[in-house]
């Protein structure tokens, strides 16, 4: 999956000001690699995430999918391309409440109509990739913060993605299991060639990455 | 994983708001339920009233109020007058009747006990082909002046069998004979002479009611004209201006049923819509969740139709129920017939197509009730959303 962005800028009205969230960001992702994106907060990481992952609409620019103009894709493609070919892991993990850990993984595979059973085949085996094979039928409130990303992480690659875009995904735990965290993500990105996009604060992530963005009021610049 | 279930664990999540709302529901279709049951069964029984004497006038004093054919309250008519009528050109025989509400031993909103009076051979006049239970007869002449035949209903519920005594105003009168009948009107009913009833009742030589038979070929409207034109202070009412005069009254019951059923489903609709929107506006998270990782529009949209309509249903369900067992309460409260009574009869008072009816509904209710808020989730503006998380 190749992603590209040119001039990519996105603004908010706060009351009678602007505030310019993302301004001008051109990149590119074209391989398999593991890249960091830093700021401090409201610096735009999160602004521009969104951006990447199509869950928002750029005031000016584009973003590009496999050279596909996303600005002319109707919302049920842009969904699908959401739903099939990336996975996404939020800081405050956003699980169900209401569903195990088994039926949260199985839920984009649900979504994406696949077989019942590769369903919980697969979301089994996600869950043990993920250390969790002694939490299957536990619901989020019943896991801790650090299976809570686990899961959260297995369920971002139900659907086999082409690019993980995490935001923020160690901003809620603690060091140790940050960094658990961390190598898992990592793991990803070596063993099943899966790009990761990754906004965060955490330097160890900053140390891991291929490639190092840094990003302030919503100027992208490339580090390393 | 099947929406139905996660529809069921959101539900759940919210116990006591969940609870509330079906609890509204269940009350409204109970209401919708007790009231149509309600006035299903008296239109009924005006309804079934015009099966009688079909074909036929029926003479009635000027004052009086009829439904259908037969008259309530005050006016009587001299007894001689059916020979006067009888006299008619067109006219092959007059019947006279005396018909009269008792309220003894009901509330006094709805008669439940009929005292029919007739002279002994002209019985199948009021109750045609309707055959009597097993060793019953009909009172001759003779035996007519101290013997009644009554309703199933009355049997069952005073235990009047055949041959046993029923006391009426001092009089005591043995039963000839049991109607077999679901009839409304005949197994309430006392059926004995004409002169028993004026006896027992005191209407001496009086009567409220004449039901005339054409000779075939008459127009009963021209005979109905010229017995109003020729006996003074009478209505010969053919069997269409009987239904006209009835009609009025269903219609304004019907009216008012569905003009209460539709308040009480626009207060359920806006019940649901509030506690739906509540909902979503408690889940803002999990729909933007759903959105970022893809989910169709629709399947958010069908989620919250979904947790609507089974609210809806269950409080369908226990409201149809609850309902049902009220309108007999009701019916029964109303008219002093026992609980067991009803029971055999379950589905004349609740009928299975009304409550169906009334059930899909409540069900299309709660469904149209979370429309809005169904569009208000799956339109959510998840940036905003995902935004305000950090």
């Amino acid at each position: 999956m190749r992603i590209k962005t040119t001039d990519l800028t996105r603004k908010f009205h706060v009351g009678s000001s602007e505030i310019v969230a993302v301004n001008m960001v051109n990149l590119e992702v074209n391989e398999p690699k593991f890249i960091a994106i830093v700021g401090p907060s409201g610096s735009g990481k999160s602004t521009l995430l969104n951006l990447i992952g199509l869950n928002d609409n750029p005031t000016y620019g584009k973003v590009f999918v496999d050279d596909i103009d996303t600005s002319l894709l109707s919302g049920s493609k842009r969904r699908r391309i959401r739903l099939f070919r990336m996975g996404f892991v939020f800081q405050t993990f956003n699980l169900l409440p209401t569903l195990n850990a088994l039926e949260n993984v199985e839920l984009p595979m649900a979504l994406a109509r696949r077989l019942q059973k590769e369903q919980r085949e697969k979301a089994v085996e996600l869950l043990k990739t993920v250390s969790l094979d002694n939490r299957f039928y536990h619901r989020p409130k019943e896991l801790s913060i650090g299976e809570m990303q686990r899961v959260a992480i297995a369920r971002a690659l139900a659907n086999d993605p082409e690019i993980i875009i995490a935001d923020e995904p160690t901003g809620e735990l603690d060091s140790k299991t940050a960094k658990e965290i961390i190598d898992l993500l990592f793991d990803i990105n070596r063993k099943q060639k899966t790009a990761i996009i990754v906004a965060t604060h955490d330097q160890r992530i900053v140390e891991v990455a291929d490639i190092l963005y840094s990003i302030r009021d919503g100027k992208l610049r490339l580090e390393h | 994983m099947r929406t139905i279930t996660i529809c069921l664990r959101n539900l759940f999540r919210r116990q006591a708001r969940t609870f509330l709302c079906i609890l509204g529901i269940v009350l409204a279709t109970m209401s919708i339920v007790t009231i149509g049951a309600t006035t299903f069964r008296y239109i009924t029984i005006i309804k079934e009233m015009h099966t009688y004497f079909s074909g036929k006038v029926v003479v009635v004093s000027k004052g009086a109020i009829v439904i259908e054919a037969f008259p309530i309250g005050i006016g009587s008519l001299p007894e001689n007058m059916t020979e006067k009528i009888e006299a008619r050109a067109g006219v092959k025989n007059a019947v006279p009747m005396l018909f009269i509400y008792n309220l003894e031993g009901a509330l006094e909103a709805v008669p439940t006990n009929f005292t029919i009076g007739i002279p002994p051979g002209d019985w199948s006049v009021l109750v045609g082909p309707t055959p009597l239970r097993l060793g019953g007869h009909w009172p001759s002449a003779e035996s007519s002046k101290n013997e009644v035949v009554v309703g199933s209903s009355l049997s069952d519920q005073y235990n009047l069998t055949v041959n046993g005594r029923i006391k009426l105003n001092g009089y005591d009168l043995k039963v000839a004979g049991v109607l077999d009948t679901s009839s409304a009107l005949l197994s309430r009913s006392t059926v004995m002479s004409l002169e028993l009833v004026q006896d027992v009742y005191g209407y001496n030589r009086l009567i409220n009611l004449i039901v005339v038979e054409p000779i075939e070929g008459v127009n009963t409207e021209e005979l109905a004209d010229t017995i109003e034109s020729e006996i003074k202070n009478v209505n010969a009412l053919t069997e269409e201006e009987r239904t006209d005069l009835a009609q009025p009254l269903i219609s304004n019951i019907e009216t008012w049923t569905l003009g209460i059923r539709t308040v009480l489903f626009i207060l359920s609709m806006i019940f649901v819509t509030t506690v739906a929107m509540m909902n979503i506006s408690e889940r803002r998270r999990d729909f933007a969740t759903l959105d970022a990782i893809g989910a169709p529009k629709i399947f958010v949209f069908k989620m919250v139709l979904t947790e609507t309509g089974i609210m809806g249903l269950f409080g369908g369900i226990i409201g149809t129920l609850l309902g049902s067992v009220v309108a007999i309460l009701v019916a029964s409260l109303f008219t002093g017939i026992p609980i067991s009574l009803f029971f055999p009869g379950i589905f004349d008072i609740t009928p299975p197509l009304l409550v169906f009816e009334i059930l899909v509904s409540t069900v299309a209710v709660s469904c149209i009730a979370g429309v809005i808020p169904a569009i208000a989730a799956a339109r959510m503006n998840i940036t905003e959303v995902l935004r305000a998380e950090y």
